[in-house]
C-alpha cells in the first residue's frame, strides 16, 4: 500500500520531469524548423530524422563531441583528486587558517558571473592559454571545486575515525589511510562531486564562449550555440543537438548511480 | 588504462599549439560574425575562392551571435587582440566606434568607387568611415500566406474589415512584446520615434496614437491574446495564422519550409494617409584597431572582395538579400528576384536606423513602457509620456562621466593601508605557515596545496579587478582612459530605491526556489530509496532536467506558459477545470513561471545530493527507533533530517548563493525581464547595467554589493547550523 503510493507519487513526478522535453524530441524531429509549435504530437507529417543525420554530416557535431568529452572527463579526474585530498585535510587536520578557507571557498561562488568574464579573459591571454583547452580546465576545475570540497568533507565527516586509527596502528602511513581505507568507503560522495565536476564542464557555456575562438575547439554548448541566432534559429538542429548532449548525461548518471546507491558503503565500517 | 587516457587527454591539449606554430608561413585573417544559418554556406562558398586566388591568405571565419559578438571582441580588443575584421549589424559601430576599438575605413576605396554603394551601407561617426555595408534591409513587412489571403490589406481600415471577416484562424501575428515591431506604426502616425541626432522622440502624438493602435490591434479578437517570435512564426509555418509581421531574414526559412507568400508594405494608416515606415538598416564589416601593419594589406584585399559585385551577387541569389552596390543591383540576377522587388517598395517608405549607441537606451525604455501599455496597465499617454523622461535619463546616466574628487585619494589611501597591512601580516604569519608546512601536518599542507592554487589563480585576479573597476568610472566615454573617482559608484547604487525593490524580490525568488528545491529533493530521494519496482528507470527519469541544456528546456518551458497555445493552460483548462493563466504578461504569473522553470531545473541535483547522503545513514538507527515505537514523521525529522545536514547545508548554501546569482532562467522565461522589467533579479540588472547601459564601473560596484550581502547571508547561516556541521555523526 505504502509502496504503491510511492509508486504512484514518483511517476508523477518523472512526467513533470520529462514533459518539457517531449517538446524538445517533438522539434528535433520537425523538418519545418518551428519551435513552440501548437500541437503535442510527437511525429508530425513532415518529421523525419533528417536533423540528426545533418548533425553527423554537415556540421562539426561530432568534433564538439570529441573536445567535450575530453574536457569534461579531464576535470572530472583532476577535479576528483584535488578536492578529495583538499577535504581530506580540511576534515581530519587542523591546519592554519582552516575556518577562513572554507568560507572562502563559498565566497569564490558569490561574485555574479557576468562581471567575471572580462577579467577571466584577461587573465589567460596574459598566460597564453586563451582559446585553449588548458585555460578551460583551469577555471572549471576550479569553478566546481568549492561545492566538491564542501561536499567531500561532509562526507569524510561523517565516516567514524576508529577505522583510520586502526590502520595506523596497523603501520599504514597517513596517505595509505586515505588511499586505501577512506577513499574505498567515499562512494556516494565521489559519484555526486564526479557528476557536478562533469556536467559543470559540459554544460557551461559563457565561459567557455570567450574562451574558444576556433570552431574547431568548441565544446557542445558553443557549438549548438551557433545553430541560434536572434530571430532566425536552426531549431531543428538545436533540438536534436540538445537530445544528444543530454544522453550521455544520463547514461554516466544510470552507471553511476549503483554506485551512489549500493550498501556497499557504510554497513564494513560500522561492523 | 589510466595512462593511455592520460597521454590521450594531454596529447588534444598539446594539438592546438602544433597547429599554430605551422599557421605562421601565411597570413591568417580572422573574421567574426554573426550571419544566420543559411548564410554561412554562401560565405564559406566566397572564402574558398578568396583563398584559392590568394594563396598566401588564409581566412578564419567564425559565427558568434550578436550579442556575444560585440562583448567578445570588446573583450578581446580591449586588450589589444581580437580578430582584424567584424561582420554584423550598424548598431554595433556605435558603442565600439565610440570606445575606439575600430580602424576608419576611409581610404578603402577611391571616392568615385565609393559612389556605387548605397548611402545606407557607408556607416560613418564623427566624420570617419568605420563600416562598410554589403547588403542593406533588415526591414519588417507583412507576409500573407497565399493560400489563405487572396488581396492583403492595403489600409489599416482594410486589416481591421478583413480580419473580423476571416474565420480559418488568427488573420494576423506579430512578436507583440518587440518594440521593433512596433516603431513602424509610429512613423505611420506621421513622426519618427527617434530624431536626427538620436535624441527620443517618444512623447509625441505620433507616439501616442500608435500605441493607442496597437492596444486596438491586440484586442480586436483576430490575432492571438500573447505571441513572442517563436510562437508567431509557428502560426504562420502552421497555417494557423494567414499573415505574419516579419523581417527579410526570416524569408529563406519560409521558402525552405516550403510556404506559399507574398510580401507587401505593412497597411496604410487610413486616418493619417502615410505608410508605416520600418527601420532599415546595413549589415558590413569593421576592422580592428588594433590590426598589425604586416596584415594589412591582406585584409583590406579581403575585404574589397567580400565587399565586390560578384560576391554580393551570390549572396542575393542564395538568400534574397539585397546588395549595396548599386552596380550588383541592376544585375540582371538581381533584378529578377520578386522578393527583391518588395524589398525595394518597403525601402521607399523605410526610416534609416541610427548607430549612435544612443539608442540603446532608447529601446530599453521603450520596450518597458510599450510593454506596460500593452498589458494595459499604463495608458497610452501616460506611457508616451514615461517612456520620454526615462529614455532622457537613462542617456545622461550612460554618458555622465564621473570626475574624480577628494574621495579618490580617500580610496587610494584606504588601499595603501591595506595592502601595508596584508605584507605585514604574510610576513608574520609566512614563517609559521612555513614551519607547519615540514612538519608533521605535511600531508595536510600538502593535499591542500592544489586546490589553494588553483582556486587562488582563477579567482583573486578577477575580483581585484573587479574592485578596482568599482571605484573607477569606466563606461562607454571612457573605456581607454578610465580613472579611479571615489565611491560615487557605491552611492548610486545605495541610493536607487529601484535597488532595494529588486533585492526583496531576489531574495523571495531565492527562497522560493530553495524551499522547493530542498523539499521536492529530499522527499524524492526518500522515496526513491525504498525497494520499488523498476527504481533504476525513474532514477533515471528523474534526473533528465539536470541532463538537458538550460537555454533550450528554459524556452521550452516559455512555450509552455503561452496563453492559449501552451501545455500548461492546456492542461489547466481541460483536466482541472481552470481558467486559462496569463502567464507571461503578468508580473505576478511571469515571477511564478520563472520558479516553476526553476524548481523543475533544480530539484534533481537536490535529489541527488540527498539520495547520497541517506547512504550514510546506518540503517540500525531506524531499526532502534522503530523498536522505541516511532513512527514514519518523527523518524524523519529526529534521525534522516538531522543527518542529512551535514551534506545539505553545503548544497543549500551553495544553491542558495547560485539562485540568487541564475541570471539564465529569469532571462530566458521572461524574454530579459518581461513584462515590462517586472521580473528582474539583482544579477539581471547588474547584466543590464553592463551590457546595455556600458556602466561597467557602476555594475562592478553592483556586483561587490550583491557579494558583501551572500558573504554575510552565508556567514550567518553557517553560525546557526553550526551545531550539526561539527558534531557530524559520531
Amino acid at each position: 500500500m505504502k509502496k504503491s503510493a510511492s509508486l504512484i507519487v514518483l511517476i508523477l513526478f518523472s512526467i513533470f520531469a520529462i514533459f518539457p522535453v517531449w517538446y524538445i524530441l517533438a522539434v528535433s524531429f520537425r523538418g519545418d524548423n518551428a519551435f513552440q509549435v501548437v500541437s503535442w504530437a510527437l511525429w508530425h507529417e513532415g518529421s523525419s530524422l533528417d536533423n540528426y543525420r545533418t548533425l553527423f554530416t554537415s556540421t562539426l557535431f561530432p568534433i564538439w563531441l570529441r573536445n567535450s568529452v575530453l574536457v569534461s572527463l579531464a576535470v572530472t579526474i583532476i577535479g576528483l583528486a584535488v578536492s578529495a585530498t583538499a577535504a581530506y585535510s580540511l576534515s581530519r587536520f587542523r591546519t592554519r587558517g582552516q575556518g577562513m578557507m572554507m568560507v572562502a571557498l563559498l565566497a569564490t561562488q558569490m561574485f555574479p558571473a557576468t562581471m567575471l568574464l572580462l577579467p577571466f579573459y584577461i587573465l589567460l591571454a596574459k598566460l597564453e592559454l586563451a582559446n585553449h583547452f588548458g585555460g578551460l580546465l583551469i577555471i572549471y576545475t576550479s569553478t566546481a571545486l568549492p561545492f566538491c570540497i564542501w561536499q567531500m568533507k561532509s562526507w569524510f565527516d561523517t565516516l567514524p575515525k576508529e577505522l583510520e586509527e586502526a590502520a595506523l596502528v596497523d603501520g599504514c602511513n597517513r596517505f595509505q589511510v586515505f588511499y586505501r581505507v577512506v577513499l574505498p568507503v567515499s562512494g556516494p560522495a565521489m559519484v555526486i562531486t564526479g557528476l557536478f565536476q562533469f556536467t559543470t564542464a559540459w554544460c557551461e557555456y559563457a565561459i567557455a564562449a570567450v574562451v574558444l575562438q576556433d570552431p574547431e575547439l568548441y565544446t557542445l554548448p558553443v557549438g549548438l550555440k551557433s545553430f541560434q541566432a536572434s530571430m532566425a534559429t536552426e531549431w531543428g538542429l538545436y533540438a536534436a543537438a540538445a537530445v544528444l548532449v543530454s544522453i550521455p548525461v544520463v547514461i554516466l548518471f544510470t552507471i553511476l548511480s549503483r554506485a551512489l546507491i549500493s550498501g556497499l558503503t557504510l554497513g564494513s565500517v560500522k561492523g | 588504462m589510466m595512462k593511455l587516457l592520460t597521454a590521450l587527454l594531454l596529447g588534444s591539449f598539446l594539438l592546438p599549439i602544433c597547429a599554430k606554430a605551422e599557421a605562421d608561413t601565411v597570413v591568417t585573417i580572422r573574421l567574426w560574425h554573426q550571419l544566420m544559418y543559411a548564410h554561412r554556406d554562401v560565405q564559406a562558398e566566397a572564402l574558398r575562392e578568396f583563398e584559392r586566388h590568394n594563396p598566401g591568405i588564409r581566412v578564419e571565419s567564425l559565427y558568434r551571435d550578436t550579442e556575444s559578438l560585440r562583448s567578445s571582441f570588446q573583450s578581446a580588443a580591449q586588450v589589444g587582440g581580437g580578430p582584424e575584421l567584424i561582420y554584423g549589424p550598424s548598431d554595433q559601430v556605435g558603442p565600439l566606434s565610440t570606445m575606439g576599438l575600430l580602424a576608419p575605413l576611409d581610404d578603402l576605396y577611391s571616392a568615385d568607387e565609393f559612389k556605387d554603394f548605397d548611402p545606407l551601407s557607408l556607416v560613418k561617426r564623427h566624420g570617419h568611415l568605420y563600416m562598410v555595408g554589403d547588403n542593406v534591409g533588415n526591414h519588417l513587412s507583412l507576409l500573407y500566406n497565399k493560400k489563405l489571403v487572396a488581396n492583403p490589406p492595403r489600409t489599416t481600415e482594410e486589416l481591421f474589415a478583413q480580419g473580423r471577416a476571416y474565420k480559418n484562424g488568427f488573420y494576423l501575428v506579430w512578436p507583440m512584446q518587440e518594440p521593433f515591431f512596433f516603431v513602424p506604426w509610429v512613423g505611420g502616425f506621421g513622426e519618427s520615434f527617434v530624431g536626427p541626432n538620436t535624441e527620443p522622440r517618444l512623447n509625441t502624438p505620433a507616439m501616442k496614437q500608435a500605441l493607442a493602435f496597437i492596444r486596438q490591434l491586440k484586442d480586436s479578437g483576430f490575432v492571438p491574446k500573447e505571441a513572442d517570435y517563436e510562437t508567431a512564426n509557428a502560426l504562420f509555418k502552421e497555417g494557423k495564422s494567414a499573415m505574419i509581421i516579419n523581417g527579410d531574414w526570416s524569408w529563406g526559412d519560409y521558402k525552405k519550409a516550403k510556404l506559399d507568400f507574398g510580401v507587401t508594405r505593412l497597411p496604410l494608416i487610413s486616418s493619417t494617409g502615410k505608410w508605416p515606415s520600418p527601420l532599415v538598416s546595413t549589415k558590413g564589416y569593421s576592422m580592428n584597431v588594433n590590426i598589425k601593419p604586416e596584415k594589412l594589406e591582406a585584409t583590406r584585399k579581403l575585404l574589397r572582395f567580400l565587399l565586390s559585385e560578384p560576391v554580393q551577387v551570390q549572396f542575393s541569389q542564395a538568400v534574397s538579400t539585397l546588395p549595396s552596390r548599386l552596380s550588383a543591383r541592376n544585375s540582371e540576377e538581381v533584378r529578377k528576384d520578386p522578393l527583391l522587388l518588395a524589398t525595394a517598395s518597403v525601402m521607399e517608405v523605410g526610416t534609416p536606423m541610427p548607430v549612435d549607441p544612443e539608442l540603446r537606451a532608447i529601446w530599453d525604455t521603450l520596450r518597458t513602457q510599450y510593454q506596460a501599455v500593452l498589458g494595459g496597465s499604463v495608458s497610452p499617454e501616460q506611457g508616451a509620456e514615461n517612456a520620454q523622461a526615462e529614455a532622457i535619463k537613462q542617456i545622461r546616466i550612460m554618458n555622465e562621466i564621473t570626475q574624480p574628487d577628494a574621495q579618490a585619494s580617500v580610496v587610494k589611501l584606504i588601499a595603501l593601508i591595506a595592502l601595508v597591512l596584508l605584507a605585514f601580516y604574510i610576513f608574520k604569519k609566512a614563517p609559521l605557515v612555513m614551519r607547519d608546512m615540514m612538519g608533521p601536518q605535511r600531508l595536510a599542507y600538502g593535499f591542500l596545496m592544489p586546490a589553494l592554487l588553483t582556486v587562488g589563480l582563477v579567482i583573486v585576479f578577477p575580483f581585484i579587478y573587479n574592485l578596482v573597476i568599482s571605484f573607477s568610472n569606466l563606461s562607454l566615454r571612457t573605456f581607454q582612459d578610465w580613472q579611479i573617482t571615489g565611491f560615487q559608484n557605491y552611492t548610486a547604487v545605495l541610493m536607487d530605491p529601484q535597488f532595494y525593490t529588486i533585492l526583496w524580490k531576489t531574495v523571495l525568488w531565492t527562497a522560493v526556489n530553495i524551499f522547493f528545491h530542498l523539499s521536492l529533493g529530499v522527499f524524492l530521494a526518500i522515496l526513491i530509496d525504498q525497494t520499488l519496482p523498476a527504481k533504476p528507470l525513474l532514477r533515471t527519469l528523474l534526473i533528465i532536467p539536470w541532463a538537458v541544456p538550460q537555454y533550450i528546456s528554459a524556452l521550452t518551458w516559455r512555450g509552455m506558459f503561452n496563453q492559449e497555445f501552451g501545455a500548461i493552460n492546456q492542461v489547466l483548462r481541460d483536466y482541472l477545470m481552470m481558467e486559462p493563466v496569463q502567464w507571461l504578461s503578468k508580473p505576478f504569473e511571469a515571477f511564478s513561471a520563472c520558479v516553476l522553470t526553476n524548481v523543475w531545473l533544480g530539484f534533481p541535483f537536490m535529489m541527488m545530493v540527498a539520495l547520497g547522503g541517506l547512504q550514510s545513514i546506518p540503517k540500525e538507527l531506524y531499526e532502534a527507533a522503530r523498536v522505541d515505537g516511532a513512527n514514519a514523521w518523527q523518524r524523519f525529522w529526529r534521525i534522516t533530517w538531522p543527518l542529512l545536514q551535514p551534506v545539505l547545508i553545503p548544497a543549500t548554501v551553495l544553491g542558495g548563493i547560485w539562485t540568487f546569482n541564475n541570471l539564465n532562467v529569469v532571462w530566458l522565461v521572461s524574454n530579459g525581464g518581461e513584462p515590462a522589467d517586472q521580473t528582474h533579479i539583482l544579477v539581471s540588472y547588474v547584466y543590464k547595467s553592463a551590457f546595455d547601459l556600458y556602466r561597467y564601473g557602476h555594475s562592478a560596484a553592483l556586483s561587490m554589493v550583491i557579494f558583501g550581502l551572500l558573504l554575510i547571508a552565508t556567514l550567518f547561516y553557517l553560525r546557526v547550523q553550526r551545531r550539526y556541521l561539527t558534531k557530524g555523526l559520531k
